[in-house]
């Protein structure tokens, strides 16, 4: 059971990481306002299904909807406030002016939702979804933790398929040459702006999903689970798994989160400082960032442009009566996969 | 009215210690073209270097301040050496995305060490003195004496000697400076130490002041710190104190018309302000001469 | 002699007290190869961005195709058939090759989010007509061995081709080059001359920023001469020699190679 809360995190956080990674890994843009996305989708899935508070605790709406309903909501909620701070800092703020304005307007979120108690109850937060629908659907409490497990995989299989789509589309392509160079992408035609923001409205939508999962998850949330420094474990994970590679950033995800939690667990902890393994985990992951950025910025797994003829290949393969010639691959199919390992234009 | 010169007054102090983090993250800036996000650390290590000092030197309170900024100083020096030299000629958000896993690392190895539950200094606040229409105690006083002194001997530094020159060529253009014989690498060296002495003294004033601290104190005091260097205009030491004034009375003329609680929410919106309206100081003419796509 | 496809009128800019361009006038007719020439500092790469969008004038007015192109966006402007290179080669270097062109072709409506989702089969059918024109104007630039190299690895030459490259393939009204030749061998030189004279005979209106007055000479029609930041004299080379004022500002016009 413990491996299927552990599973089930990664598999949420994993879901985060490939909407952040949208923003920073195709569209070259450092936020640090996601995890405010999660926070928000989580706090909204809370407020709108476990019904008006009772005093003295606070929050708003304080809805019976079903769940499904909820997080859709949630998500909705999520979209609308990235789509006032994107539309702020994206317009003509780039790299640190970028960074440091996400992470001025996600503080000042912070700081109001944890002292403006009217919101979401301030500092000690909201609580009591605990496993929505587990007597409708006749569970025990392993046995629907162990669904939810299953649950959070597939929702996060789809949203890596929806994602790799995306990825291999003319959307991608194009967000990534506004990364690579704007100038050049508005010389031939590209709205830089708006590329950057639909990039960003998707994947603040992703985190809004994945808080709603996380609400479900946890069962509570408050200020303490949402810190500023959070997003930098999935920094850490996209920066070990890929930048722009959506596989390189679920095996990331999977690979920082479980490795960190399995090498901490055996490392003792003195009974008078029970902040030595979480500070420990911090400091690995503190570890973890600059060393992948000195020796190893693109990460475990490149990203991968899509190569023509590769495509005609798969054509071929799919019809093998086609009646269209697929043009022969010259110089061979596969194979750039070598890159020159500098930085990207955004870093 | 009295209520209001009071407030200035507060908002003077906050002023005066936001300065000279302020002033030392410039100045790294200049010189390094970082925006060093560790930098918070910095103030946090002279923090707890008094605190540990206390426990040797007791209730002195000059001994303190001088452990505070030497502890400083050294952090200045390791954090040039092992990760701003490493990382010269990357791209500048690849640098800060190192310097926050720095500050990541150096909070947690404090946490370590002190526990991450807050601790505080054992020296009085002194009593309080009627300046004028202002209402300060000793400490406020000392806080912005010592924060203009230090604030002074900058300016003298940078003006008047021969390392004040070499550092404004270096923050000009490193490789020139280096061709014009200045020792570019150790210049930048000194100035990382520069930067963090007056950091530590700065964190060991602030926590003095607030009273309570722990390992969060710099990264918290950081983004305050970035509002007032932007306010001022990234790269310039003098405006610099301009920014902190403004930072500082927007959070405590907020503070008292609001509550204490949301001081920072508005100096936050301050700063998304100023990045979207005056992202070169709010003491520049605004050019409209880069057309953004 | 054909409509003027660019029109620009009493262009003025100046940056914080120093006028960068004065009053600048000229045209150049659809169809017309038109160099641009003057010594540093005569405000011709200033005109370029005014022109194309990466700058905004002070005052004056700029017509293309009839519209006024004042104060519209640089992706706006390149919609409507302007394309314009800058002194350095901007390849997206970690796209390949085939990527860097392909992103030339307008087609935008195919890169909507939502379509690229939902569409994402017929998208990729519907791409196939211009992966393979693609195709051949990497053949035509010799770049076809290299369509699935990340530009980034591509010689300086090779960058230059690509430039050319996705500039036949956005297939526009207008070309701007700013300084196609700057650090170019003379075989590369003469690729370049005769791209640009292929996209004449496909009717297209070429603006060439140079330095290198040999290549001028060969290849435009007329010559439009800039110093300090005004025009000085518009006409044929060939009569450009006579003129004193042109004399003056270029010291010795007779220069091969900056």
């Amino acid at each position: 059971m413990y491996w299927v809360s552990v599973i089930t995190e990664a598999a949420v956080f994993a879901i985060l990481a490939l909407g952040l990674d949208v923003v920073w890994g195709w569209a070259g843009d450092f936020d640090l306002a996601f995890y405010g996305y999660l926070a928000l989708g989580s706090y909204m899935t809370f407020v709108l299904t476990i019904g008006k508070p009772v005093a003295p605790v606070q929050y708003i709406i304080g809805g019976h909807l079903p769940l499904l309903l909820a997080m859709v909501l949630a998500v909705a909620a999520v979209v609308c406030l990235a789509a006032v701070i994107g539309a702020v800092a994206l317009r003509n703020l780039r790299d640190i002016y970028f960074a440091v304005t996400t992470l001025g307007a996600v503080s000042a979120l912070y700081l109001l939702v944890e002292n403006y108690t009217p919101l979401f109850n301030g500092y000690n937060g909201v609580y009591g979804l605990v496993n929505p629908g587990q007597t409708a659907l006749n569970l025990t409490y392993n046995g629907y933790r162990i669904v939810f497990l299953g649950v959070v995989l597939v929702i996060l299989a789809l949203a890596y398929l929806l994602v790799q789509r995306l990825s291999r589309s003319p959307f991608g392509r194009m967000l990534r040459s506004v990364r690579e160079d704007e100038r050049a992408a508005a010389a031939y035609g590209r709205r830089v702006f708006s590329a950057k923001y639909r990039a960003y409205l998707f994947g603040a939508a992703l985190a809004g999903l994945a808080g709603s999962l996380f609400a479900i998850f946890i069962s509570a949330f408050n200020p303490s689970a949402w810190t500023p420094q959070e997003l930098l474990v999935i920094y850490a994970a996209i920066l070990v798994g890929g930048r722009g590679n959506p596989r390189g950033v679920i095996a990331g995800v999977f690979v920082v989160y479980i490795g960190l939690v399995e090498l901490t667990r055996f490392l003792p902890s003195p009974a008078s400082r029970p902040d030595f393994g979480p500070a420990l985990r911090q400091i690995l992951i503190g570890l973890m960032i600059v060393l992948m950025l000195k020796f190893r910025p693109e990460g475990l797994f490149r990203e991968r442009p899509g190569l023509d003829g590769a495509q005609g290949l798969a054509a071929r393969l799919l019809r093998p009566f086609g009646t269209r010639a697929a043009p022969a691959p010259a110089g061979g199919v596969p194979a750039a996969e070598e890159q020159a390992a500098g930085d990207r234009g955004a870093g | 009215m009295t209520t209001f010169l009071v407030t200035i007054g507060i908002g003077l102090s906050t002023a005066a210690i936001l300065a000279l983090s302020a002033v030392a993250f410039t100045l790294e800036y200049a010189v390094s073209r970082v925006a060093n996000f560790a930098h918070g650390e910095f103030l946090t290590i002279g923090a707890y270097a008094a605190y540990s000092g206390q426990h040797i030197f007791h209730q002195s309170v000059a001994a303190a301040a001088v452990i505070a900024a030497v502890a400083g100083m050294l952090a200045g020096l390791a954090l040039n050496a092992g990760l701003i030299e490493q990382f010269r000629g990357r791209n500048s958000i690849t640098i800060f995305i190192a310097t926050l896993g720095a500050a990541l690392i150096v909070e947690n190895v404090l946490i370590i060490v002190y526990g991450a539950a807050s601790v505080s200094y054992s020296f009085g606040q002194g009593r309080l003195h009627h300046v004028g229409p202002f209402l300060w105690t000793t400490t406020d006083l000392e806080v912005i004496f010592s924060a203009l002194a230090v604030a002074g001997l900058i300016y003298l530094l940078l003006q008047r000697t021969r390392f004040g020159k070499a550092v404004r060529a270096v923050s000009q253009d490193r490789a020139l400076a280096q061709v014009s014989g200045i020792p570019a690498r150790r210049v930048i060296m000194q100035t990382w130490a520069l930067a963090g002495a007056v950091s530590g003294f700065a964190g060991f004033v602030l926590a003095d002041t607030i009273g309570t601290f722990g390992p969060l104190l710099g990264f918290n005091f950081l983004l305050l710190t970035i509002t007032a260097t932007v306010a001022g205009g990234l790269g310039r030491p003098y405006a610099t104190l301009g920014g902190a004034l403004i930072v500082g009375l927007v959070i405590q003329i907020s503070g008292t018309y609001t509550s204490s609680a949301y001081q920072l929410v508005f100096a936050f919106l301050l700063l998304v302000l100023l990045m979207l309206f005056r992202p070169n100081g709010v003491f520049v003419r605004r050019s409209a001469t880069e057309v953004r796509a | 002699m054909s409509p003027a496809l660019l029109e620009i009128e009493r262009l003025t800019k100046s940056f914080g007290g120093v006028h960068a361009v004065r009053e600048c006038t000229f045209s150049v007719p659809e169809g017309q190869v038109a160099g641009l020439i003057g010594p540093n500092g005569a405000g011709k790469s200033t005109v370029v961005d005014l022109v194309s969008g990466f700058g905004l004038a002070d005052s004056g007015s700029v017509t293309f195709a009839g519209q006024s192109l004042v104060g519209k966006r640089p992706d706006v402007i390149s919609r409507l058939g302007l394309i314009r290179t800058f002194q350095t080669p901007r390849e997206w270097r970690n796209l390949t090759v085939m990527d860097n062109v392909l992103l030339a072709r307008r087609q935008f409506a195919r890169e909507s989010l939502w379509r690229s989702i939902t569409r994402a089969r017929r998208i990729r059918r519907e791409e196939e007509a211009d992966r393979a024109a693609v195709r051949a104007i990497l053949e035509r630039f010799q770049l076809a061995d290299l369509k699935n190299e990340l530009a980034v690895r591509l010689s300086g030459g090779q960058k230059r081709l690509l430039e050319f490259a996705r500039i036949a393939a956005a297939e526009p009204r207008m070309i701007i080059l700013d300084e196609p030749m700057g650090g170019v061998n003379p075989v590369l030189g003469a690729r370049i001359g005769q791209a640009v004279r292929q996209f004449a005979d496909e009717g297209r209106t070429v603006i060439v920023v140079e330095h290198n007055l040999p290549f001028i000479e060969k290849i435009c029609d007329q010559v439009i001469v800039m110093d300090l930041g005004e025009v000085i004299a518009q006409g044929p080379f060939s009569g450009l020699r006579a003129t004193p004022r042109v004399v003056d500002a270029y010291l010795g016009m007779d220069q091969s190679h900056e």
